[in-house]
């Protein structure tokens, strides 16, 4: 358990004033000290360097608070219960995931900046370290607010992949209007079957839900007189044969979401390898010309030989 | 009842998440330190001494360092160079060197901020004179912080501590027991032994009760703790032990029993030759602070004549607590151990294999259409397989670590037959009769260093009830000195025998066996690499070595002629002084063994597999300096000499 002794310091300090003062020694404590600490102050380099890496982590801090407060609104699109406030509209997510990505190229421009400059004036060992390591600390804070972003981006590429997919789920031109309202009928009962399984689900459901009512009405008002014994047996079994359908089709749906999520991760996680090549690459590249120039040099060692 | 089962539990959590989780206290300004997944970079420079490094090394890794924000971590005495705008945090003993050293700091205005963190208490005049420094160097606003850490130990293991590296000679059972000892020195010495302890408890967050046995330096150690710790409590204000530091989940109705035994004890056991794991690492190869030097021959091959001979290379291994294969085996006898290494390569092997089938059938079935179904499967193996990647090449790094320590640890007890001296030890210490007559043995030119035999005849000198006649004496003594030992350890426990009246010598030991050859021929025909041949295989039978017998005794209130005559103190009681009757009449929960004069980790094993049977129970085991066989011969041949 620590004890915090900062207070007795302080303390310290003051008794060691006094007794200055009372032995007369001449100190650089009290209302000159001060002055001269502002003086001693000024002329020290205040260190460009970190001033302008904490610019940096300012602006990374302001795009993490730009997505976060954006968030919600972002990914929670296709409640219908949510009010005007809540709904943004794609074009506004695009602008949002634009910005985003100018923002962080400007950030990682900005860090590559710094690495380059940082070394050039500095001679000491330690503090290249130091800014080595404070600008790796900085990338990383970019790296995990990136995540943000991307994590959204995913969800939101994602539903957009199920729309695309589903609008495909129709069944085939069947011109008859009652049995495209039945065909909303049934997907309404799959539905409604499916609710219980989990959120990623929800959306195409809701989807079908959306248009559902609109059309229902439509079909309501059209089949009530036309069906006879027979039609309503076909349409029974024409239900029935649907529902199979689209319980495979749903599965169907399930599938393809996982695997496009994966695939997303995939990606993430060979972009990080590639990126991280490259750095290696580009060492091995300096090191190989630094090679090619050694042995250039070792050659004309080699020709200057016979002349001695 | 379970509650308070969980709470001892919790609270015994362990003496190393202690000290890690006070350690990030520090390193964090000295605030709680909460992790935040988008929080802003904060960096730092951590400057220690070589105390401090002893203690953070063994706990925090540079890669957790620099979690916390650290971007560099440098010698206290070392050439550093001004680094601006950076707060630095400061991990030092507070000796009159390194508060000069930091004064000239604060004077070369070297970095932005100072939070200064003394491993022990600072005293009022040092703090002064920092003060002074610091506003001669108009610096007194630069200095942020400054603490008291109380961290003055370093930990090992989760349940095992040693007192310090640095200064090892300065404790060690040499220093203790010479003959020449001042009272002054024997004072530092026992000072310095009370001030980590005093840390352990703070840190730990609990007052002991502390028996002891007479007449001893434990019963020394003992008596000033106890006042040391009585002081603290009375002091209301400044007790570090009020309720609000120590963390919830306290030692709520049960206080720690404190066993304080002195080296003397058992001079047996650090000379043992071992046989588990652990123990086996730290006897015979390069091992301290949990860090494993290895030298690897670089096999032969010829080299072209009049190129430079090839050098070995040194390598060196951390074993920590994310190893999970140490963890598990570091208790384990050696035969388990090979075993073990074999079994993880190849299920390693068998991953491996899994991964690279993978390869191939992605290949074949990108274009089919018929095996979508298929495709995604394998889409979700795939990924699966990528990331377990790390996973699987950490396994194969701790494998390749584990296969490297115990080659050369098999090297070493082939080359010195150790399980034949392991075996013979254990007969000798469990009083069975003996196959092979000692003297064979000593002559024997295969066997073992002259140094194994010395511990082997020392070993077999302290056990024996009546000491061997003159003549039998000479004998053994010429043998010793044609195989090359060096007889000044003997000189000196001769001393102790006659000083200590140990009548019941180390008995009770129990009995080992060897176990039929079936688990021998079989890791020799899985074609392994721990080829066996000729290696005993022999099995542990639980047996109590002295110290554990001694803490049985205390801890289940046992009577015992050994123990009853143990002093008692409880600091927190009004009345200062000690009596031999114990006031708590219920056994321990909660025990921490600490030996004064050094201790090893065969005692460590043997306390580690005597709590294992008993349910809800815990012990430490410290001690003021870890030394293996051959440091311990060293002292007792130093001690021979006077």
């Amino acid at each position: 358990m620590a004890v915090d002794i900062t207070l007795l310091f302080r303390a310290s300090v003051k008794t060691v004033k006094t007794r200055n003062k009372a032995l007369g020694v001449a100190v650089g404590g009290g209302v000159d000290g001060s002055r001269d600490e502002l003086f001693r102050r000024s002329p020290r380099p205040k260190g460009d360097f970190s001033s302008r890496a904490r610019e940096v982590i300012s602006h990374i801090g302001k795009l993490r608070d730009f997505l976060l407060e954006h968030r919600k609104d972002y990914i929670n699109a296709y409640s219908h219960t949510m009010s005007e406030y809540g709904r943004m509209t794609d074009t506004e997510r695009d602008q949002i995931d634009q910005d985003a990505q100018i923002f962080m190229r400007t950030c990682s421009e900005a860090i590559q900046q710094l690495r380059t400059e940082a070394h050039k004036e500095i001679h000491s060992q330690q503090v290249k370290e130091h800014r080595t390591a404070v600008l790796d600390f900085i990338e990383d804070y970019l790296k995990r607010v990136c995540k943000l972003y991307s994590e959204q981006r995913a969800i939101r590429v994602k539903r957009v992949v199920d729309k695309k997919r589903l609008s495909k789920l129709e069944p085939e031109p069947n011109t008859k209007t009652r049995e495209s309202t039945s065909s909303e009928k049934v997907s309404q009962s799959p539905s409604k079957d499916s609710e219980e399984n989990p959120a990623t689900e929800e959306r195409p459901e809701k989807i079908l839900a959306e248009t559902q009512p609109e059309l229902g009405t439509w079909g309501d008002g059209k089949g009530e007189d036309e069906l006879s014994p027979e039609e309503i047996q076909m349409f029974e079994q024409e239900n029935q044969r649907l529902i199979g359908e689209m319980n495979s089709l749903f599965d169907e749906v399930r599938q393809i979401e996982g695997r496009v999520v994966e695939i997303s991760r995939l990606q993430e996680i060979f972009t990080e390898k590639v990126l991280q090549q490259e750095a290696e690459i580009d060492s091995i590249h300096q090191l190989v010309v630094g090679a090619t120039e050694n042995i250039k040099e070792g050659n004309e060692d080699i020709r200057e030989v016979p002349h001695l | 009842m379970a509650a308070a089962a969980a709470a001892t539990a919790a609270a015994a959590a362990s003496i190393r998440e202690r000290q890690t989780v006070a350690l990030k206290r520090m390193l964090n300004f000295n605030v709680p330190h909460i992790k935040n997944s988008t929080g802003e970079p904060v960096w730092k420079v951590l400057i220690y001494d070589r105390f401090g490094q002893d203690i953070i090394s063994p706990l925090l890794s540079v890669k957790e360092l620099r979690d916390m924000g650290i971007t560099l971590h440098l010698l206290l005495h070392s050439d550093r160079d001004p680094i601006p705008d950076v707060p630095a945090v400061y991990f030092v003993m507070p000796t009159e060197e390194n508060i000069d050293r930091m004064c000239q700091d604060l004077r070369n205005q070297l970095y932005e901020s100072y939070y200064l963190n003394f491993i022990s208490a600072i005293s009022r005049s040092k703090l002064e004179d920092i003060a002074n420094a610091a506003l001669a160097a108009s610096a007194v606003t630069q200095v942020a912080k400054v603490f008291d850490q109380y961290l003055n130990f370093i930990t090992l293991e989760d349940d095992m501590f040693v007192l310090c590296n640095q200064n090892k000679e300065l404790v060690s059972y040499r220093a203790i027991n010479r003959p020449d000892i001042t009272d002054t020195e024997m004072e530092t010495v026992m000072d310095t032994i009370v001030d980590s302890l005093f840390c352990f408890f703070v840190t730990l967050g609990a007052v002991p009760i502390i028996r002891c046995s007479r007449g001893t330096a434990a019963e020394m150690v003992a008596v000033k703790l106890d006042k040391k710790l009585r002081e603290n409590l009375r002091d209301a204000r400044n007790s570090l032990f009020t309720g609000d530091t120590l963390g919830a989940g306290q030692f709520s109705f049960q206080r720690p029993l404190l066993v304080l035994v002195d080296r003397n004890i058992d001079l047996a056991t650090p000379l043992h030759h071992t046989w588990t794991y652990q123990a086996l690492v730290h006897d015979v190869l390069d091992f301290h602070l949990n860090r494993v030097n290895l030298e690897e021959s670089s096999g032969v091959e010829n080299s072209p004549a009049g190129a430079r001979p090839k050098r070995k290379n040194k390598k060196s291994y951390d074993l920590t607590p994310v190893d999970k294969f140490w963890q598990k085996h570091k208790g384990s006898p050696f035969p388990e151990v090979a075993e073990s290494v074999q079994q993880e390569l190849e299920s390693y092997r068998a991953q491996e294999d899994e991964v690279k089938r993978l390869k191939s059938i992605m290949g074949l079935e990108g274009e089919d259409e018929g095996a979508i179904s298929m495709l995604s499967d394998n889409t979700a193996k795939l990924t699966s397989a990528v990331s377990s990647l790390p996973e699987l090449l950490e396994k194969k790094r701790l494998i390749d670590l584990h296969t490297n320590v115990a080659t050369a640890v098999l090297e070493h007890i082939k080359a010195r037959k150790l399980d034949v001296y392991f075996e013979y030890e254990e007969k000798i210490m469990s009083k069975t009769t003996l196959d092979k007559s000692l003297l064979d043995i000593i002559s024997d030119p295969d066997a073992g260093t002259p140094e194994d035999k010395m511990r082997l005849f020392l070993i077999y000198y302290i056990s024996t009830q009546q000491a061997p006649s003159e003549a039998d004496l000479e004998q053994y003594k010429k043998a010793l000195t044609d195989a090359g030992c060096n007889l000044n350890p003997l000189q000196y426990i001769k001393q102790w025998k006659a000083f200590t009246k140990m009548a019941s010598a180390p008995a009770s030991y129990g009995s080992t066996t060897t176990k039929p050859m079936g688990l021998l021929s079989r890791v020799m025909n899985t074609g392994s690499q721990f080829v066996m041949e000729g290696v005993k295989n022999l099995v542990l039978k639980q047996q109590n070595l002295p110290v554990t017998r001694i803490l049985d005794n205390l801890m289940e209130m046992k009577s015992n002629p050994e123990t009853d005559d143990y002093r008692y103190f409880d600091p927190k009681m009004l009345r200062g002084n000690d009596s031999s009757v114990p006031r708590n009449k219920n056994p321990f929960q909660e025990a921490i063994v600490f030996v004064v004069g050094g201790g090893n980790y065969i005692e460590y094993q043997n306390l580690v597999d005597y709590i294992k049977g008993k349910q809800g129970k815990h012990i430490l085991y410290g001690c003021s300096g870890l030394f293996n066989a051959t440091q311990f011969i060293k002292q007792l041949s130093q001690l021979g000499q006077k």
